[in-house]
């Protein structure tokens, strides 16, 4: 094992010094600076121990299926570099960056991080490695290993976002179930009369597809309802929103009625636009709304996530879109507060009900748990990098809006937002030759652009205003991750630019 | 994968058959390369707890992860739906179902209670029910459901109604008269008896319930609905839907199914109740239907869901196909109970028609097991020391009879073991012989010590 890792460390620091890694700027990754080292040495140094442990060798296994996973032991392993157990480990290379993503399609712009995020190599590896200690003895497992790991995670995230109990980390599968946590508890307080009917919860109109059907499923079925924010897009400036905001509140409050929750998304998700959710939080406590849930599906790993200065009661992020964990992972903050909060419960009720959310989280049922035990290995991941989790995001943020620009410019179209409006997507104008003229066209062009282009990324409808001459309908939602070169944006670029100089509209799609 | 699945087609929408195999049936070798995961060294007789999944169904999950991290849009588009489509397809088949319409797939028969209780609720807040009409069930229903039943209907204004489950018994009529007593009691005083949950195969202490007579009795005692949890029945009983008559029915398939984990089905007979059960993750689908709801519920691994069909292939390599392994299963679950209490002089908590794969039998009254604590901490010595994962029941001497004895006193505890293809002679062989050793060393339950 350490012979596999020596020439994967002498190889990064063959490239490394050679080829100076443009951490600074996110352009030159264009895929002819670097070769391709030979698979079978590139074995991830963390995991090059769990490979030849899948061997059957009954005295090996146990040693090694029974020891911790794989990051415990990363401070053994050496090489020729002394790592001594201070300081940081060697910064990712660009061969150790395409082996973690070289599951993805290699034929496919990957361009819409944003929807399904993405995982590296090494920590599906590590997800496997759970998976397996579960399959071999899964008693033993439940018994011993799984809270404890599951607590460790919470731990690790509270960190992260700064929160000041870890009792007030929750994990669950993604934004959406986090949704139903917090309005289920809603509904409740409507059917027992501590909300009167009429009352109000106010959401975005851009707010998620399924979180709207949410609020209409527990909300209005109980007697609440709802007001939605319209927001401008294209968008100029964070007072558009504060101002759209505020009236909505005024509305909800007419009448002596009374705001029982805001939803609000930290980055919408179509269009994406980053909203001044601490600005609009505190509106919400000066207007004496009850409840602040923060929806923050893109919101860990792609702007900053800090509990305290964002001030909400709940905040949700997904660790699978921009945390690099797998499918599916996500966090529920619920802020302790001295008062009594309100009492949330897990809808999938189990034997843990009545301990708090967070335990109650952690067993629905026999499940596969596995994706909420490698946090720490994704966190381990972006410490490759420079800067780590930081770098990543300034990094993304920079490349987005870089690539953007060079769009918009080919195109001749424009931004759907000023670039302090963005984290690591950005809305970029179509050209308004392709005629998208509905959510159908849309879809259709995105499906055109998958097969016959070879390019994923989401498309936009944008209503046109009355009056509006020539306007702009279409937006492409561009995402930018570290596995990204610029060799993606080129093939977007083109296959636009043929569209239109082909003459295509999406009036030409078969109805 | 199963590319060529979709062209053909057929397998999965038969009526399960068993397809003449040209080759052999799998070797005995063969199974133990599919269960080498499984830690060495353990005899592993709770398959009733988690379950078991041979590695070809890892590999085949494996490979449905790894087509959503290539590109996950392209898989989310146009792959996903078709997959579950063809795994409820399979799960139709298996269970007799008139339409897939009825069969959702859902992580495990807890999200089921889930579903349907939280309906149940609905309905007393919407003053459909009135506060006080009730829900039956029986006093062995698995912890989760019964938490379920308080945070959904208790909270909402419905009581609750337990049965006794006798236990040991010696013929399923002790069952039959108790419910119908349940059922009289929950109807006293003008009340509404608005749903029974019935287990199809009781958890601890684990027996086989004549569902079929139990949801007969119900539907003539005029029970609104009635929710089957059979988490343990796929691959350990026969499953007819049709037959057993309830309003839902849910099964683990990672349980007795060897899917991974998680993944179960939840049958909705189709009625005007449809269109009012939910999945509590509300996501873009609400509305169309439990199924389509069900699958997709935001953003997560739906692999677990999609092998169905290969396990179908999985189960066809063993003669008899499923059936054959049922029959299998029980035979040996059943010889080997009768070995034990044998061997230990006690007695069986069931007679073997009310048995499937799992069996209860007594445990030496020596042990001196007088409590739960006492039963688990038996268990953790047992896994620990002896490498024998079984879990243990602990069963209060009745106020009248007592209870049965062996030749030192009181029958007070029961091991549930369990036979599943991968388990040998051995496992038991080793259980009886850990037993009997604390026996003969004179140790009861109080003195063992944890490490």
């Amino acid at each position: 094992m350490s012979r596999a890792m020596c020439m994967t460390w002498r190889h990064s620091s063959r490239l490394f010094s050679c080829c100076p890694l443009p951490f600074t700027s996110p352009l030159l990754l264009a895929p002819s600076h670097f070769h391709y080292i030979i698979p079978d040495i590139i074995v991830s140094h963390h995991h090059s121990h769990l490979l030849s442990s899948f061997t059957q060798n009954p005295s090996s296994q146990s040693s090694i299926m029974e020891s911790s996973p794989p990051h415990h032991q990363q401070n053994e392993s050496n090489g020729t570099h002394n790592i001594s157990k201070k300081s940081k480990p060697m910064l990712i290379s660009e061969s150790d960056l395409r082996f973690e993503f070289s599951h993805h399609d290699p034929s496919i712009a990957r361009i819409n991080n944003g929807s399904f995020g993405s995982c590296p190599a090494s920590v599906t590896a590590a997800q496997h490695h759970w998976q397996l200690l579960f399959l071999r003895q899964p008693d033993h497992f439940y018994f011993n290993r799984l809270q404890p790991a599951i607590l460790r995670s919470r731990t690790l995230i509270k960190d992260l976002v700064n929160a000041d109990h870890v009792d007030e980390i929750s994990l669950v599968d993604n934004a959406t179930t986090a949704a139903a946590i917090v309005l289920q508890q809603i509904a409740w307080a409507f059917t027992e009369g501590r909300f009167q009917r009429g009352d109000a919860v106010v959401m975005l109109h851009y707010a998620y597809g399924a979180v709207k059907k949410s609020i209409h499923a527990y909300v209005c079925r109980a007697g609440g309802q709802v007001i939605e924010v319209p927001l401008p897009f294209p968008v100029n400036s964070n007072e558009e929103i504060v101002d759209e905001f505020r009236r909505a509140l005024m509305r909800g409050k007419a009448n002596s009625g009374r705001v029982r929750l805001a939803v609000i998304d930290h980055i919408t998700s179509m269009p994406s636009v980053l909203i001044p959710v601490k600005e609009l939080v505190k509106i919400c406590r000066e207007e004496g709304v009850d409840q602040v849930f923060v929806d923050a599906a893109h919101g860990i790993g792609c702007t900053d996530v800090d509990m305290k200065e964002i001030g909400a009661d709940f905040y949700t992020s997904n660790l699978h879109k921009w945390f690099f964990c797998p499918p599916s992972v996500a966090f529920l903050y619920c802020r302790k507060t001295p008062e009594t909060s309100p009492e949330l419960h897990h809808p999938v009720v189990s034997h843990e009900y009545g301990n708090g959310l967070a335990i109650e989280s952690g067993w629905i049922g026999t499940r596969d748990y596995s994706a909420q035990l490698v946090v720490s290995d994704a966190i381990e991941f972006t410490n490759r990098f420079e800067g780590g989790i930081e770098g990543i995001k300034k990094r993304n943020h920079d490349g987005v809006v870089e690539m953007g620009k060079m769009l918009a410019s080919a195109w001749g179209t424009n931004l759907g937002t000023p670039q302090e409006m963005c984290a690591s997507l950005i809305m970029v104008g179509l050209p308004v030759s392709l005629g998208i003229s509905s959510d159908s066209d849309a879809m259709k062009l995105r499906k055109h652009l998958r097969e016959n282009f070879g390019v994923e990324v989401p498309i936009y409808y944008r209503h046109p205003k009355d009056g509006e001459v020539n306007p702009i309908t279409g937006y492409a939602r561009i995402s930018y991750q570290v596995y990204n070169t610029i060799d993606d944006y080129y093939k977007f670029r083109d296959a636009v630019n043929q569209l239109v100089s082909d003459g295509f509209t999406c009036a030409l799609f078969p109805k | 994968m199963d590319s060529d699945r979709g062209e053909n087609g057929d397998s999965s929408h038969n009526h399960v058959s068993k397809k003449p195999k040209l080759s052999a049936f799998i070797s005995e070798e063969e199974i133990r390369q599919e269960f080498s995961h499984h830690q060495r060294g353990i005899a592993r007789i709770n398959n009733g707890s988690f379950g078991s999944c041979p590695a070809s169904i890892i590999a085949a999950q494996k490979e449905w992860q790894l087509r959503f991290l290539q590109q996950p849009d392209d898989f989310y588009f146009n792959h996903l739906r078709k997959g579950l489509l063809e795994s409820r397809t399979v799960v139709k088949g298996l269970i007799n179902a008139d339409s897939v319409d009825e069969v959702s797939l859902i992580d495990n028969a807890t999200t089921a209670a889930a579903i349907v209780l939280q309906q149940i609720g609905r309905a007393f807040a919407q003053g459909k029910f009135q506060k006080g009409d009730v829900v039956v069930m029986l006093h062995c229903a698995f912890q989760s459901v019964k938490k379920s039943i308080q945070a959904y209907v208790t909270g909402a204004g419905g009581s609750v109604i337990e049965v006794q489950l006798p236990f040991p018994l010696t013929s399923k009529e002790e069952i039959v008269s108790e419910f119908r007593k349940g059922l009289e009691k929950g109807k006293s005083d003008g009340r509404h008896v608005r749903l029974a949950i019935i287990d199809h195969i009781t958890s601890m202490p684990c027996v086989v319930v004549p569902v079929e007579e139990l949801v007969k009795i119900c539907r003539q005692e005029g029970v609104d609905q009635v929710f089957v949890d059979a988490a343990h029945a796929i691959g350990s009983v026969p499953v007819d839907v049709k037959e057993i008559g309830a309003d839902f029915y849910v099964s683990n398939l990672h349980k007795w199914f060897f899917c991974p984990p998680s993944v179960a089905f939840l049958y909705c007979r189709k009625s005007p109740l449809s269109s009012e059960v939910h999945h509590p993750v509300v996501s873009h689908e609400f509305g169309n239907g439990l199924a389509i709801e069900s699958s997709w519920i935001g953003t997560r691994d739906y692999s677990s869901q999609l092998v169905v069909p290969s396990v179908l292939e999985f189960v066809n390599r063993f003669e008899g196909g499923i059936e054959g392994i049922m029959m299998r299963n029980h035979e040996i679950v059943v010889k080997m109970g009768e070995m034990l209490a044998k061997s230990w002089g006690t007695n069986l908590g069931a007679p073997p028609e009310m048995c499937a794969s799992m069996i209860m039998v007594g445990l030496p009254s020596r042990l001196f097991i007088s409590s739960e604590e006492d039963a688990m901490r038996l268990r953790s010595y047992l896994r620990q020391h002896h490498g024998i994962e079984v879990p243990l029941h602990y069963q209060a001497p009745s106020d009248v009879e007592g209870g049965p004895k062996d030749k030192d006193g009181l029958v007070t505890g029961y091991a549930r073991i369990s036979h599943q293809v991968y388990n040998s002679f051995d496992d038991y062989c080793k259980f009886r012989d850990a037993i009997n050793q604390l026996v003969e060393q004179r140790r009861s339950c109080k003195m063992l010590f944890m490490e």
